[in-house]
């Protein structure tokens, strides 16, 4: 008899973590108080890979990632249940993958290698410190790829349409759909319509990775994710096995429906390390002769990669670190001044070597100030967070991208902490600025100011203006010992365009070699 | 009262800053009157003081009809706590709105359009638990609510000020008493800057008559100056405990000059040292010859 009840168990799980997922993803917003107060990064603490690619690159177990141990244990014991029944990316492809009608075999049966090469090459840059786990992980992937891109289209969207109704100014229905846009703000609407540099982009790779379901289903899957291939290797000694009994009539059902291409032929046979566990051939097979359990003593095919292959993945993964660094963004003493990074971020090479760039302090920043780069790090650094103060400053009293950053790339600031470190200094345009250029009162960075003893100070000069008369103006002055350069100053500045005050991440705290001042 | 009479309160204003013992110069007031312009409440409750001040005036009831929509409109512009000095005492305010309830007021609706983070300006000032659990509509700045008003002001034209504010039938304008690097202070005047929407930072030009500018649309029906604890350095953000004093204070009346010629008395100034305050004086937006007052100082 054929059943649908795992499968439906199976639905059911997968939709459950989605939704954890999402709720997680929502609550990565401020509320106001100074602590999240919701683990959001929890799924990227579950994650094997990116424990593995930061012990490496930098030599640090980050304590939240002992939760990936769970993930190792469960794989070595259930195989890659993960894949089948958790992972909200294999969710979504799982979704994706329905708009195509046709279930087919495995298009291109031996790509699957392809994933593994892809996690060789991720894992031999890390041992030599460069950390690209984070650009295909599919955790970090996903978090980034919403963050920046898809969760800023769909607020944008629901936004602009509530917002055409209430200008509309229709009696009862402007009514009606203002409680419901009242209801959306206050749950899955962002406090703020988020805007990132690189949306686009970011947004037509994920969309292309979901598009390739319709070429094969979960190709992402089965083929590119170096996270399902760390759980391939895991899981291939794990003791629920897949077993074919003879009552087997070589129909080729489960050959045509295998999710993750594991079965090989017509006879069943299949590849325990691509096995998503889906169970769905158990149900369907129309013999009952699949079956999983732990008592086989079936022993698995290995997973039988090419060696020239290998050996291209580790010279690809150790010449890729001289590749990413022979630009003068990492010889030593050069700094490119715009490039400031979030409060708590280690110095540079530090850095680097942690952010997974998942994108998660920069959905959380409050100001939006925090965005992506593309080539200002190096392309070593693609996609790290810097702050652009002419976009949003640096909140005096916020912690929260410290908080969610999963690997400690940008540390938990105590508060105290957090109104004393440096990320940069202001510098003020003379030439620009009204009190300075054109002896006009403005003041507005001095009130913006937020430091305890403001690091911005007036001094009053006396100016004489074009009849002649002799006036009094408030002109603005930098503290250096005082300035942060949290960039409020930049931010509120009335000269829009090129402000007359601006931040450069000079004398910033997390390097020795671009301090400015002699103590500090 | 005369010009020596004047510097005779002035120089008491500030003796009995620096003894604590806030405003008995005005006890001697020779222009009493049954009716009392402006109250000066001080005492260690914030909640005590502020009734104190109310009741001083003639009640609740003087200022708030049955079903009005009432605007409380503190300062909440920074992400600051209530000890820090830079937003209003949540106690003050959630005090008033008790009071406009007990008045039968319909709705009492609390806003202001932050400098900082609005979810963090809001929650760390501690005004809008405060205010929810009294019963206030808290709202956050909604972008599309703001209508451009003509002004025809000394220097604005036209400005957007904010539609809530501008619909409600009663307005209660409860600002904080700190400094400011340009206009020196900022009190009740100063506080509007919260309802206005565009770019604020260009009123800088000309901040004193911008204020009063708008000071002359929006007229509020009392006006509670927030002095439990004043900012005296640092301001209008502050930061430094040291730069707090605690005058455990509040000043109630309607005449927004009179108020802020009161509150600049707080930190040894007078009200002609405030520019808003003397072009507010010079077109009529209320006096700050405090002779002509009838000021009540009540000590709790």
């Amino acid at each position: 008899m054929k059943t649908n009840l795992i499968k439906n168990l199976r639905r059911i799980s997968q939709g459950i973590f989605l939704l954890l997922f999402l709720f997680l993803f929502i609550r990565t917003e401020s509320q106001g108080a100074d602590e999240l107060g919701y683990p959001v990064k929890i799924f990227l603490d579950f994650d094997p890979l990116i424990l593995i690619s930061t012990l490496l690159s930098s030599h640090v177990i980050v304590g939240g990632f002992l939760f990936s141990l769970v993930l190792i244990a469960v794989t070595m014991i259930l195989g890659r249940v993960f894949c089948g029944w958790i992972c909200p990316l294999g969710t979504i492809h799982n979704m994706a993958g329905s708009l195509k009608k046709k279930r087919t075999r495995a298009i291109h049966p031996h790509w699957y290698r392809f994933k593994y090469y892809i996690l060789l090459f991720v894992v031999v840059s890390s041992i030599f410190t460069v950390q690209l786990a984070g650009i295909l992980d599919p955790i970090a992937f996903l978090i980034r790829s919403l963050s920046l891109s898809i969760y800023p289209l769909f607020t944008s969207t629901i936004r602009a349409f509530f917002d055409t109704v209430y200008a509309l100014h229709i009696p009862i229905i402007t009514d009606i759909s203002e409680f419901i846009y009242d209801i959306l703000k206050q749950s899955i609407l962002s406090f703020q319509q988020p805007f990132f540099f690189q949306a686009i982009f970011i947004g037509f790779i994920f969309l292309t990775v979901l598009g390739l379901n319709l070429y094969e289903k979960r190709f992402w899957c089965k083929y590119l994710c170096p996270l399902g291939a760390l759980l391939g290797i895991l899981s291939r000694y794990a003791l629920l096995k897949r077993s074919v009994s003879e009552g087997c009539t070589s129909c080729g059902v489960c050959e045509t429906m295998c999710s993750g291409g594991a079965v090989t032929d017509r006879n069943g046979a299949s590849r325990k390390t691509e096995c998503l566990y889906c169970l769905d051939c158990d149900d369907m097979c129309p013999h009952n002769a699949v079956s999983f359990g732990f008592g086989s003593t079936e022993k698995a095919a290995p997973i039988n990669l090419e060696r020239r292959h290998i050996f291209t993945s580790v010279i690809a993964g150790i010449t890729v670190v001289p590749l990413l660094r022979i630009t003068p963004v990492s010889r030593k003493g050069f700094f490119d001044t715009p490039l400031i990074r979030p409060p708590g971020a280690l110095n540079e090479r530090e850095f680097l070597k942690r952010c997974v760039r998942c994108g998660e302090c920069m959905k959380v920043c409050i100001t939006n100030g925090l965005q992506p780069t593309l080539v200002e790090a190096g392309l070593e650094g693609v996609w790290t967070p810097r702050l652009v103060p002419a976009i949003g400053y640096c909140e005096f009293r916020c912690t929260l991208c410290g908080q969610v950053c999963p690997t400690g790339a940008i540390r938990k600031l105590t508060i105290k902490d957090k109104e004393e470190v440096k990320i940069g200094m202001a510098v003020i345009d003379t030439g620009r600025c009204l009190p300075h250029a054109y002896g006009m009162s403005c003041i507005v960075c001095e009130e913006v100011c937020p430091t305890p003893e403001k690091a911005i100070w007036l001094e009053e000069r006396s100016v004489i203006n074009r009849s002649g008369e002799r006036t009094v103006v408030k002109q603005p002055q930098i503290d250096l010992e005082r300035c942060i350069g949290c960039g409020t100053c930049e931010t509120n500045c009335p000269v829009k365009g090129r402000p007359a005050i601006y931040v450069i991440n000079t004398n910033e705290s997390r390097s020795d070699d671009n301090r400015l001042l002699l103590s500090l | 009262m005369k010009r020596r009479d004047f510097l005779k309160v002035t120089a008491l204003a500030g003796l009995s800053i620096s003894t604590g013992n806030l405003f008995d110069c005005f006890t001697y007031n020779v222009f009493a009157s049954d009716f009392v312009d402006i109250a000066v409440a001080e005492g260690p409750s914030p909640s005590g003081i502020t009734n104190a001040a109310i009741n001083a005036l003639g009640g609740i009831t003087r200022f708030i009809s049955r079903g009005d929509t009432v605007v409380v409109k503190p300062n909440i512009a920074w992400d600051r706590r209530p000890e820090q000095a830079a937003t209003t005492n949540p106690e003050v305010v959630s005090t008033l709105i008790g009071l406009c309830y007990e008045a039968g007021a319909g709705r009492v609706k609390v806003f202001d359009r932050t400098c900082n983070d609005a979810r963090r300006c809001y929650k760390q000032s501690g005004i809008a638990d405060a205010a929810a659990a009294a019963g206030a509509d808290v709202s956050y700045i909604d972008d599309r609510k703001f209508k451009t008003v003509k002004i025809d002001g000394l220097v604005l034209k036209e400005w957007p000020l904010y539609r809530e504010i501008l619909e409600a039938d009663k307005i209660i304008n409860v600002p904080i008493a700190k400094t400011h690097g340009l206009s020196k202070l900022t009190l009740g005047m100063k506080n509007w800057m919260g309802i206005m929407g565009g770019w604020r930072g260009r009123i800088h030009q000309k901040i004193d008559e911008s204020l009063v500018d708008v000071s002359m649309i929006i007229k509020p029906t009392l006006v509670v100056l927030d002095a439990v604890r004043i900012l005296t350095a640092n301001g209008p953000q502050g930061g430094r405990l040291e730069d707090v004093r605690m005058l455990n204070t509040v000043i109630a009346g309607t005449d927004q000059v009179a108020i802020d010629t009161m509150g600049a008395m707080l930190f040894g100034m007078e009200g002609r040292d405030l520019g808003y305050v003397k072009i507010g004086d010079r077109v009529g937006l209320g006096t700050m010859d405090l002779s002509r007052l009838n000021i009540k100082k009540i000590t709790l």
